[in-house]
């Protein structure tokens, strides 16, 4: 199994080395080449096995004329019967090669797809922090998502159609041609029309069927939306005015629909009648051949059953190149984010940092800018700050005042613009990120959840192929007083919590987060204190579990607590990007400065 | 089988189209089944050396599909706009249906249940109504038309011949019922992948906190190879069925030319019935592939209307009473008498026996721990719920002998966590009275100054045009409350529920927001549920609830000396938590 794993990971790895090789103007065809290579065995069998399957099926036509004209029209039986055979030989040939040309396409195409995913994915992963918060999440989830699928009907259907239906048409004129050139080149005349019709109704109905599937993605998502807010629309007594809107978005998908309708009514039946008039052409024209002796009757028959290998390859075609089309254009996007690199990596050369750290952590005058559409914006300036190793430090200051920026900095989510961090004497930029974060805690505000069991997520920090002891996990709920309330779940730490945690209660998501970070057993903890309205009791065991958890490590605490804040080793207030005072609680009011302004405003309000 | 008939009701709001879509359906599978029939009579000429006829029988031939044109073309158009409307009446009744059913009602559905009833379940029906029908009917028509056809020909040729056919509508209709949950499954497997995504990209901070990239990626991996296995489930029903469906009909023309060769030989028949029979063959490939899948659709048609109809058939249990009484004059008097009320589902009610007077114009503080009842309460007041025992009176009236939308809009709850709708930020604060375009910009702004929303609406990239919600800004949850509190003042209620209304507003701000309610709650009753000293000291009375009872009622001053549970409320319940920057407002970037 590892094996296997290693196997694939190398696989991907070469994949996107060489998808990212190609370039050029056939960039894309290639990069599709490059997805299928690993199969190449596979997709070779395949091509067999369609060219094979699509002769086959061409057979019916000359076998009918040749049934007609050696066989029923001369009383040879014998014949007739061997054709017969030969008729069912193909048939059974079709059946057969179609088994197994679905299934490898099929096979292939998803596999390749597959690779492409994990290989968009670790790309992801592999992105910085700064990356994410360029880009909305929907954008990167649609690449793995519909820009995969749309590839997915362009490897899987459009490729095996567009050979299947061109080898048909080839082959159905080179029969007809070889029946009766005079009568082929008749029937030929209809070509252009088709393929003009079906070009001109695969592109109208493309647009179409993007407004109806925009329109009913519309109704969707007012229908997701109104009953997720049912309690608010029905307190305020607002349900006509939905009613109403959601009549106006149905009516337009009517519309949209409307077109679809129309054009299908138009193209498909004109394919028949078209047909039919090919008929009539071929009778009457052919007919005369035959009572001149040009022709046989069994080229007649044969040529009205050929007809309809005709059609379906024009209109399957002009199928292909839509999806052709939306497939290039999201494989155009894919390229586009697989080009990116990662701007912050271990440098060459980079050491890991010596285990256990000590946990001294030490800005040395430190400045960070980042960019923003309207030119680069300073969060932080000139910010020097010595952690000695197990202080913990409160940051107070308004919203923008850095506080987030000097967290994530220590966490190493950005490098700073200029100035140096360092962690035990060591420069972050010097040391491999791994070694770092495996050695630093960091909670964020709303402590994410992953979906899956408690376990799952209080394990998170436990490297893979450790071992996960339970025992261990519950000393860690109970340190930060989650264990009571685990404790009391009927599947306990095998309880599913849903998407984000949502089976539990913000207090007890605070708790989980805290027992993550516990169990992961950080030298420095960066920590953003959560904000949300918590009960008495729950408010009280969070204090204490965070009490627990900040024992004995170096810390740097976004605060919004008061009693975070007062048992903080020194308090860091921080205003407009610099630190603009430093000191415990009691200094700070001595000094009657900004803390001691911010502590009266609140306790005077504290009294109202 | 009531189910299916229930179905075809939909359609009787269009009998005359629908009549004249079979007709129209009908006659064009006429002139289809006439063409092969002439093309044989011409072939049969050819072969007599007699070309008399040649021309007129291709002029016939270019009729029928002349005719053939018309009568499609007219069908599509007329089956269309009926399966285009059928969706439209059906979207329509059953989203109109879904308003009127109680709260209750979606307590104990999960969104995700009704959102698959009103799109995947709709789109079977009305796919089998707008398409399956026409489908099952024309496929039928033309197997049974060219069956007279062939029999009129020659009855032995045309028995053997025909031999496939009922074989390939089952097998068909089989993998019709195969193929659709095998592809369904896939589609799950698919939002499983892109929930999946969603939280690896979602929770990458803490990915990188803990630098388990791997775990996620292997986890994706496994995901990817669901999805995979999934799908070659599917193809390999698709690999075995459609094949074979290609193949069976090929024994029928195998058959013909068999057996009709032989019979043209002995000259049981002529070349010209012969190259009909091959003809007609080849026309019935598409029927009966479609009859089988149009079988296998009106079966599940069947099975997701059943379901819909599970939620038509529930009626509406809390509407107008009949000759509703309209909302007495005056300024909010509510009263709670003897009120009992349970969750349906929940063993024990939530509320016992409570009795509450509050005079007009005053405000009244709820105080209790967290599922004490304190939210229930104050729902009942606009009877978003039905009591069980007692009764809930507004200015005299018992709630439920009035009309409820005009006793809602009398009424307006702010909760702890509102829903915005994904609309302009004024369009929200403008939402009891049936948004922006009907209001006047002056008030909306008055509306959101008194909420002390204004100041951070003005800073937003479009102002109060500033879209929020799923497709616009992600306001954080003090800014929502805050565009909750404007909305429920606009609509100028009777009573005001602040229902831990300003749990997620920082300190100073929600000290404004407090002197301005003083002045909003003027001439209006309020309730008010909240944790902070601060808020409750807004009120006239507080009312303490304790596992869905009143156990103390009275002033600040009375209540610590009486009431041991609102005494230590007031102990610990000093807004510590709240401190200097407890300012989740503008929080920096969601997660840090």
């Amino acid at each position: 199994m590892r094996a296997e794993q290693a196997a694939g990971l190398s696989r991907r790895d070469d994949l996107r080395r060489r998808l990212r090789a190609t370039g050029g103007r056939r960039r894309k065809v290639r990069g599709l080449m490059e997805l299928l290579r690993p199969y190449r065995g596979r997709t070779a069998l395949m091509f067999v096995a369609l060219i094979l399957g699509t002769a086959a099926s061409l057979a019916p036509a000359p076998l009918a004329k040749q049934a007609i004209d050696r066989g029923i029209t001369k009383g040879d039986l014998g014949a007739l019967n061997l054709i017969v055979v030969l008729f069912v030989a193909s048939a059974l040939i079709v059946w057969g090669t179609s088994y197994v040309q679905t299934y490898l396409t099929n096979w292939v195409g998803q596999r390749a797809l597959q690779d492409l995913r994990l290989d968009i994915f670790e790309h992801l992963q592999e992105m910085p922090v700064g990356f994410y918060e360029r880009r909305p999440a929907g954008v990167l989830i649609s690449r793995l998502t519909n820009d995969v699928e749309a590839l997915n009907s362009l490897v899987t259907d459009a490729v095996t159609t567009l050979f299947q239906a061109s080898l048909t048409l080839v082959g159905s004129v080179v029969i007809l041609l070889l029946f009766d050139v005079n009568l082929a080149l008749l029937t030929f005349l209809i070509f252009p029309v088709m393929a003009v019709a079906s070009f001109a109704f695969r592109i109208a109905s493309a647009d179409a069927f993007k407004r109806t599937r925009e329109t009913i993605g519309a109704i969707t998502a007012y229908l997701q939306e109104t009953l997720s807010g049912i309690r608010v629309m029905r307190s305020f007594a607002q349900e006509p005015r939905h009613l109403g809107r959601f009549g106006a978005l149905n009516a337009a998908n009517r519309q949209a629909n409307m077109t679809t309708v129309n054009l299908n009514a138009a193209y498909f039946p004109a394919v028949e009648f078209i047909s039919s008039l090919a008929t009539v052409g071929i009778l009457l024209y052919g007919g005369h051949q035959v009572l001149q002796g040009d022709v046989t009757v069994g080229v007649l028959v044969g040529f009205i059953a050929a007809l309809n290998g005709f059609f379906d390859p024009i209109s399957q075609l002009s199928q292909v190149y839509t999806t052709y089309q939306s497939g290039m254009a999201a494989l155009d996007k894919i390229f586009e984010l697989l080009d990116e690199r990662p701007d912050l990596t271990d440098k060459p050369g980079a050491v890991d940092l010596p285990r256990p750290l000590r946990g001294e952590v030490e800005f040395d005058d430190v400045t960070f800018a980042y960019s923003t559409d309207e030119g680069t914006k300073t969060a932080l300036a000139d910010v020097s700050l010595h952690v000695p190793p197990g202080q913990t430090v409160a940051l107070v200051g308004a919203t923008g005042a850095g506080k987030s920026t000097l967290a994530k900095l220590a966490a190493r989510f950005y490098d700073p613009t200029s100035g140096r961090i360092l962690v035990d004497g060591h420069d972050l930029r010097d040391v491999t990120m791994r070694s770092l974060r495996s050695q630093m805690g960091i909670v964020p505000q709303e402590g994410f959840l992953f979906s899956g069991t408690l376990r799952d997520n209080i394990a998170f920090g436990i490297a893979e192929g450790d071992p996960v002891d339970d025992a261990h996990l519950e000393d860690a709920c109970r340190a930060v007083g989650a264990w009571g309330f685990v404790e009391r779940l009927e599947h306990g730490l095998d309880t599913e919590i849903g998407e984000r945690g949502v089976q539990l209660s913000a207090g007890q998501r605070q708790l989980v987060a805290f027992a993550r970070a516990l169990v992961a057993d950080p030298s420095i903890l960066v920590l953003d204190e959560a904000t949300s309205n918590v009960d008495l009791h729950t408010e009280t065991v969070i204090e204490q579990g965070l009490r627990r958890l900040l024992a004995g490590r170096t810390a740097i605490v976004i605060a919004h607590r008061l009693s975070t804040i007062r048992q903080a080793g020194r308090i860091v207030v921080l205003e407009g990007g610099r630190i603009v005072e430093s000191g415990t609680h009691d200094e700070l009011l001595a000094a009657e400065g900004r803390y001691w302004q911010l502590y009266r405003d609140w306790a005077e309000q504290a009294a109202a | 089988m009531a189910t299916f008939r229930r179905l075809l009701g939909f359609l009787r709001p269009y009998r005359p189209a629908v009549a004249l879509s079979a007709v129209l359906a009908a006659l064009a599978m006429g002139a289809t089944v006439v063409i092969p029939w002439l093309t044989g009579q011409a072939i049969d000429q050819i072969r007599g050396g007699d070309s008399s006829d040649l021309d007129r029988l291709g002029i016939l031939i270019a009729v029928a599909g002349v005719g053939r044109l018309v009568l499609t073309v007219s069908r599509r158009l007329v089956a269309g706009r009926v399966s285009l409307a059928v969706e439209q009446d059906l979207r329509q009744g059953l989203y109109s249906h879904m308003l009127s059913l109680e709260l209750a009602f979606f307590d104990r559905q999960q969104t995700g249940q009704l959102m698959s009833r009103a799109t995947v379940d709709l789109q079977a029906v009305r796919f089998f109504l707008g398409y399956g029908l026409v489908f099952i009917l024309q496929s039928a028509l033309t197997i049974v038309l060219a069956a007279v056809a062939m029999l009129l020909v020659d009855p032995v040729l045309a028995a053997i011949s025909l031999l496939p056919v009922p074989f390939v509508v089952l097998i068909a209709a089989r993998y019709g019922r195969r193929a659709r949950p095998a592809q369904q499954a896939v589609q799950q497997r698919l939002a499983e992948l892109t929930a999946d995504a969603e939280e690896s990209i979602g929770g990458i901070r803490v990915v990188k906190a803990f630098a388990r990239e791997d775990r996620q990626l292997e986890r994706f991996a496994g995901t990817t190879a669901r999805v995979f296995d999934q799908e070659m489930i599917a193809t390999k029903l698709s690999a075995f069925y459609q094949p074979l469906i290609g193949f069976l009909p090929q024994i029928g023309l195998a058959c013909v030319l068999l057996i009709g060769g032989r019979r043209v030989v002995s000259e049981h028949i002529t070349l010209g019935d012969f190259a009909a029979f091959y003809a007609y063959l080849l026309m019935l490939l598409s029927p009966m592939r479609q009859l089988g899948m149009s079988l296998g659709l009106a079966q599940r048609a069947t099975a997701s209307g059943a379901r819909m109809f599970e939620i038509l058939d529930r009626a509406a249990e809390i509407t107008a009473p009949a000759g509703a009484q309209p909302l007495p004059a005056g300024n909010g008097h509510v009263e709670l008498r003897d009120v009992t009320f349970g969750y349906a589902g929940t063993p024990a009610p939530t509320l016992h026996d409570v009795s509450l007077d509050v005079p007009a114009g005053t405000t009244v503080a709820l105080v209790g721990a967290t599922g004490s009842g304190k939210t229930t309460l104050v729902q009942l007041l606009g009877r978003l719920y039905d009591v069980d025992e007692g009764a809930v009176l507004i200015d005299g009236a018992d709630v439920r002998s009035l009309d409820p939308v005009e006793l809602r809009q009398s009424i307006a709850i702010v909760d702890d966590a509102p829903f915005l709708f994904s609309t302009t930020i004024a369009d929200n604060i403008a939402y009891a009275r049936g948004g922006a375009d009907h209001v006047d910009r002056a008030d909306i702004e008055q509306a959101a100054r008194r909420a002390q929303a204004h100041e951070f609406i003005a800073t937003l990239p479009d102002g109060y045009d500033t879209r929020v919600g799923e497709r616009g800004l992600t306001l954080s949850g003090g800014q929502r409350q805050r565009v909750a509190i404007a909305r429920a003042l606009l609509a100028d209620p009777r009573v005001l529920v602040l229902d831990d209304a300003t749990s997620a507003v920082d300190a100073s701000t929600e000290q404004q927001i407090t002197a301005a309610l003083r002045e909003a709650m003027a001439g209006r009753t309020t309730f008010i549920i909240a944790h902070r000293l601060s808020t409750i000291a807004l009120a006239d009375t507080i009312v303490v609830v304790e596992d869905g009872r009143i156990v103390a009622e009275g002033t600040h001053d009375e209540l610590v000396g009486e009431s041991p549970l609102y005494a230590e409320i007031v102990e610990k319940g000093l807004p510590d938590q709240v401190f200097l920057n407890r300012n989740p407002v503008e929080r920096e970037v969601a997660g840090f």
